[in-house]
């Protein structure tokens, strides 16, 4: 199943899935339009929906087959009415929808040398003070793209290309919770201690994914942040992992 | 009223039908690898097909028995021997007290299951008790509550399902069903000759997140990078290298890899079930054809 309706894409993934696309671009506004569907469908409560998965330009509809099937009592030929029907409606009814993201998490970061580990390499490379670099990385306004890799882990956008950086070659094996890196033009934060390749900048003292089930994760896609920088000493006052 | 492990094994955990409705978050579903040889052993037992079973790889954790229970295994043949005597599968067994449970050698499939009669008591993590990554250690207890219930004679299992289901999962000369994936169109055309008419094996990097395959190394018509969206259990990667990886139970919720194809979930507990040696194609199918398999197999399951 594959069809265009408006400026969406709509094809199946496998024999379960369903993806509602958007041009491919890392861009706010698209971004903006695969929330509002993620809401929009997660609000009609569709039986035998196992999951609504938002990254970028698309949304995924995880469904169980028998369930979701008998619910929508339509074979999958039809899966294209569904998806076709499901589009309209949630464009007609969009005008309400906008502008959902005013607010941005200010989120702390300590640039302290005992937690970025790559920040010293990073200022030679691009001939920047480390103050500059902490400087630009904390006046972008970031948009979660995309949630992934490990429970929590967010894909933000974008960093200014002056302090761009690939990811290690080669990962570390270690990379602390907490730990703020940077990918090419992504940031992000390590939800929990794991591998991992991406230049390490800092650390937040925030707890970002929490297993407890009223807490999870602190981020979800759609979210704007901003980073602010503490002191070591503002770090151990506000430490979660303690 | 529990189970517990004498010896750790290298892979082996708590699985039920896996734990949905978090992936927005990252979270990743888990459940069983082989799901239907987790059905068969509850429908043995009489209990719900989606109950909690324990997942064996090989070489598997060995389990001592602390109260009487009654198990019934299926899935790969481990050759399991209840203090050293040789066990049935696909049979409810009755164990006892200070019983040992070992799985001697990997005959035949990848994945065992030990289904319980009763009911696990540790807690629920966002409604599943599947394990997330973690695995059984020596001394980890499992609780389970037998009530016992007897046997009801007018709901067992037709024994024909058992042969059916056993015969489905190791007939391995049959291929592999897929669907194209958003990256397919992207394929040169020897690359999809190669695909699907040339033999694969699963290679050695084959876990519960993923399992790598050998084969044929395949190429893009342009090198192409995709923005990461949302993966499934079963989908078919293509890494750098030319090389490919199926995504299984473990499987995290996002991939930025070209996304080719994905297995049929139908097939998924036999690809689960393939050891490293069989050679094996794939061929591909309907999503209609697919989805039919899935609601008929489902339906043998449902009284």
């Amino acid at each position: 199943m594959r069809t265009s309706i408006n400026k969406w894409t709509i094809y199946s993934l496998g024999d379960h899935a369903i993806v509602f696309a958007l041009a491919p671009a890392i861009d706010p506004h698209i971004l903006q339009q695969i929330t509002a569907l993620h809401q929009y469908i997660e609000d009609k409560k569709i039986k035998g929906v196992l999951d609504l998965i938002p990254s970028y330009n698309s949304l995924t509809l995880v469904f169980d087959i028998c369930t979701f099937l008998e619910n929508i009592n339509q074979t999958n030929e039809d899966l294209t009415h569904f998806g076709e029907a499901l589009i309209i409606s949630f464009e007609k009814g969009k005008k309400e929808v906008q502008q959902l993201t005013n607010e941005i998490i200010k989120v702390p970061v300590c640039y302290d040398p005992i937690f970025a580990l790559d920040l010293f390499a990073l200022s030679r490379e691009k001939h920047l003070s480390k103050e500059a670099i902490i400087e630009i990385h904390c006046a972008s306004i970031y948009q979660v793209y995309s949630i992934g890799f490990l429970p929590g882990f967010t894909y933000m956008g974008t960093v200014d290309p002056q302090i761009q950086m690939p990811r290690h070659p080669k990962p570390r094996n270690i990379v602390p919770a907490g730990s703020v890196g940077i990918a090419g033009p992504q940031t992000g934060i390590y939800p929990a201690e794991s591998p991992g390749g991406w230049q390490i900048m800092g650390r937040t003292p925030w707890v970002v994914f929490d297993a407890r089930p009223t807490r999870l994760s602190k981020f979800k896609v759609g979210n704007r942040i901003q980073f602010y920088p503490i002191t070591k000493q503002e770090f151990d006052n506000m430490n979660e992992y303690n | 009223m529990s189970i517990r492990i004498i010896k750790k094994g290298i892979a082996d955990s708590l699985q039920d039908h896996g734990r949905y409705g978090y992936q927005h978050l990252g979270i990743q579903p888990n459940g069983c690898m082989d799901y239907l040889s987790a059905w068969l052993g509850n429908a043995i037992l009489q209990n719900e097909i989606y109950h909690p079973v324990i997942e064996l790889h090989f070489p598997s954790a060995q389990i001592q028995f602390t109260s009487k229970h009654t198990i019934c295994i299926t899935g790969a043949n481990f050759v399991p021997v209840l203090n050293e005597k040789s066990i049935a599968l696909h049979t409810p067994i009755q164990v006892n007290e200070m019983d040992t449970l070992s799985m001697l050698q990997p005959i035949e499939g990848r994945t065992c299951y030990i289904a319980f009669k009763g009911n696990f008591e540790n807690p629920l993590w966002l409604n599943s008790h599947s394990y997330h990554g973690n695995r059984f250690e020596k001394d980890d207890v499992i609780l389970i509550t037998d009530e016992s219930p007897l046997f009801n004679s007018s709901a067992q299992i037709n024994p024909m399902l058992i042969d059916k289901v056993h015969d489905f999962l190791f007939n391995h000369q049959d291929p592999i069903r897929i669907l194209p994936g958003p990256a397919w169109q992207d394929l040169t055309a020897d690359a999809i000759q190669k695909l699907l008419n040339t033999p694969f094996t699963i290679s050695a990097q084959a876990n519960r997140m993923g399992f790598q395959l050998s084969g044929a190394t395949l190429s893009l018509t342009t090198p192409n990078n995709y923005l990461s969206s949302a993966v499934t259990r079963g989908t078919i990667q293509l890494l750098p290298n030319g090389e490919m990886i199926v995504l299984m139970a473990d499987h995290q919720t996002i991939g930025g890899y070209a996304n080719l194809a994905q297995i049929i979930l139908v097939d998924l507990p036999r690809f689960a079930q393939l050891k490293t040696a069989h050679l094996f194609k794939f061929s591909l199918t309907k999503p209609a054809t697919a989805q039919n398999l899935y609601q008929e197999m489902y339906a043998q399951f449902k009284h």
